[in-house]
């Protein structure tokens, strides 16, 4: 009982001592962690098989049915997560959030093509602050 | 009874004083042309704008174009013809004249003193030669002259015409009252059945007759004779009565006392105001009170008074659907632009603004009254104008070639300025080309293409094209489909 009171009073004291400074320093480095992940690649296909992109292309038909966004992040640094917004005409038509684990991960968004999904579209990878890695465009025809 | 109470209580105070305007310009085209040729030729036409107008109506429409072919055709003449008739009578001292002036106010010419100065100077063998205009304008027949502009009396044609004065050589011309040009060269008569005996005197008064309607009095300086020549004749008077019975003839002056002739044409000014009255009444109300119409137009909104730094980005609508009444020939005789709605934006402020229209914002010619208006509200849109850059996409349409794969597209320039309502830029990141078939790309290629602005209020900045070169590169689609 004795040995227990000193082991939680030493615990306190490395509390005391560690977890200020751990509050203080999370924010930049959240930020200075967003600042290193980097896109390595990021394109539009018609599938993803095994993370792998299937038919990439700037035009898709909507006979196909769907159509994929396709992005791999390297590196990671830690774990956060992105954002797909999908634009048709420069309507925003969806947005999926996707995490990102470290230390490299790839991912991807996908939407089931209608009739009415003919046309320009774009979609805008983004971080949770808002900063655009990169707008991907393509278009949905016959 | 009734009926007749409400027709007099729905005449307006602007209406009187219309009725009571036109009347007295009709009233003053009738004393400035009365008398005249041109005056005369005026009331034919107006009889056959009114037989035009009674054809149109009938439904005779070939006899009606064809008046109104007549009619304008007349118009024209009557300006050619009759310019100096006009001129004359339109040539005034004064604006007051010409606004107010009567004739029975102006001064009469005082034919007794004429005739006895005539008749004195011929017996003291002094010659003279004396003009008495009638409608026609003498300006082109006759030259020189001297403005004189003294009032007739007979010392001053003794004086005028006195062998020692400087102007006793030419005619002098009395109009009125007044002796207003002195030592004036009449053209000369070429006929060769004149008397030998009679001199240029009596050859310039014989070839004024000739070309104009004067009356032209001659006093022999040889014999003492007095003739008087008209219309191509010379005619000798023997007395003075019979010289006045003359110039009364020829200044249409009849034979009654100056009272009594002031008093004639007092009722006669009186009936001419009364028939201009009732002719514009007639009119009038032919116009205004005839059978009520209601019409429906689409009239553009004007939009006015907008503030300078705004532009204005969008309107719910551009034109209002307005139903007038009024009287069928009000009603058919409104042109374009007599009718508008004009919106006042002075108090427009950044973003959307509803206006209520209101009677005050609906521009409607006299006599027409608005019944109803759609919409009665208006949404415009004001913003900022503003810069942006923005990229441009292509809008591919159509099928790609079978087993191919569109793989690389470039466009150059890649973005564009454009310019339009801040407001309207922030929602717009793209800008596309126009549609771009697919089925017609080749392997790889480069074409042209313009690009199109939505919505449609944006505009390209000066400097940027209006087409863009798109390259492009089409492969064979792996059968696989991976990369």
């Amino acid at each position: 009982m004795r040995y227990f009171a000193l082991l939680s009073l030493a615990l306190f004291c490395l509390a005391w001592h560690v977890c200020p400074a751990t509050a203080q320093e999370q924010a930049p480095a959240d930020a200075e962690a967003a600042q290193k992940l980097s896109l390595k690649q990021g394109l539009m296909c018609e599938r993803v098989e095994n993370l792998t992109p299937v038919g990439p292309g700037l035009v898709f038909s909507v006979s196909s049915g769907q159509v994929c966004c396709y992005t791999s992040f390297d590196p990671v640094p830690q774990h956060t997560v992105i954002y797909h917004r999908w634009f048709h005409r420069d309507e925003l038509s969806t947005q999926t959030r996707l995490r990102l684990y470290p230390t490299k991960w790839s991912t991807y968004s996908v939407i089931q093509l209608r009739e009415t999904d003919k046309g320009p579209w774009r979609v805008e990878i983004i971080d949770q602050n808002g900063r655009i890695f990169d707008v991907l465009r393509f278009s949905i025809a016959d | 009874m009734s009926r007749f109470l409400a027709f007099i209580s729905s005449i307006r105070w602007q209406d009187i004083v219309d009725i009571l305007i036109n009347s007295y310009i009709l009233l003053r085209v009738y004393v400035l042309f009365q008398g005249t040729n041109a005056f005369r030729v005026l009331v034919g036409i107006t009889s056959l704008w009114l037989a035009q107008e009674i054809a149109a109506s009938l439904g005779l429409i070939l006899t009606s174009w064809a008046i109104r072919g007549i009619t304008a055709a007349a118009a024209i003449i009557i300006i050619v013809v009759f310019r100096n008739e006009i001129r004359s009578a339109l040539q005034v001292r004064n604006i007051k004249t010409f606004l107010w002036g009567f004739p029975s106010r102006e001064q009469q010419t005082p034919i007794d003193v004429i005739a006895d100065s005539v008749f004195q100077m011929a017996e003291k063998r002094i010659g003279a030669l004396i003009v008495f205009p009638g409608n026609q304008d003498l300006g082109e027949a006759i030259h020189g002259g001297i403005p004189w502009n003294g009032r007739v009396s007979n010392e001053m044609l003794m004086s005028v015409f006195w062998p020692n004065s400087p102007v006793h050589d030419g005619a002098a011309i009395i109009e009125g009252g007044q002796i207003t040009e002195v030592g004036v060269l009449l053209p000369l008569s070429h006929r060769q059945d004149l008397p030998s005996d009679y001199g240029t005197r009596h050859r310039a008064a014989v070839g004024l007759a000739e070309v104009a309607d004067a009356l032209v009095i001659v006093v022999s300086e040889e014999r003492g004779s007095v003739n008087v020549a008209k219309d191509h004749s010379l005619t000798p008077m023997q007395d003075s009565q019979m010289l006045s019975r003359a110039l009364k003839k020829h200044l249409k002056m009849p034979d009654i006392s100056p009272a009594r002739q002031r008093e004639r044409e007092r009722i006669k000014l009186a009936a001419a105001a009364c028939i201009s009255f009732l002719i514009m009444a007639g009119i009038w109300f032919g116009f205004t009170r005839s059978q009520y119409t209601i019409i429906a137009l689409n009239v553009p909104i004007e939009y006015v008074n907008r503030p300078p730094n705004y532009d204005i980005l969008d309107t719910s609508v551009d034109e209002a659907r307005l139903q007038l009444l009024g009287s069928s020939a009000l009603i058919k005789s409104l042109g374009p632009g007599q009718v508008g709605v004009r919106v006042d934006l002075s108090k427009a402020v950044e973003g959307r603004n509803t206006f209520t229209i209101t009677q005050d914002d609906i521009i409607l010619p006299p006599g027409i009254s608005l019944n109803k208006i759609h919409p009665t509200t208006i949404d415009v849109t004001l913003d900022i104008p503003a810069t942006r850059e923005l990229t441009i996409q292509v809008d591919w349409i159509g099928r790609l070639p079978e087993n191919t794969a569109l793989t690389n597209v470039s466009v150059l320039p890649e973005t564009v300025k454009v310019v339009g309502g801040s407001k309207t830029l922030e929602k717009v990141n793209t800008v596309y080309t126009s549609p771009v078939r697919l089925d017609t790309l080749s392997k790889s290629g480069s074409f042209t293409v313009p690009i199109v602005l939505s919505p449609p209020s944006l505009k390209l900045a000066p400097s940027c094209p209006e087409r863009v070169t798109v390259h492009y590169r089409l492969e064979e689609r792996n059968p696989s489909g991976k990369k």
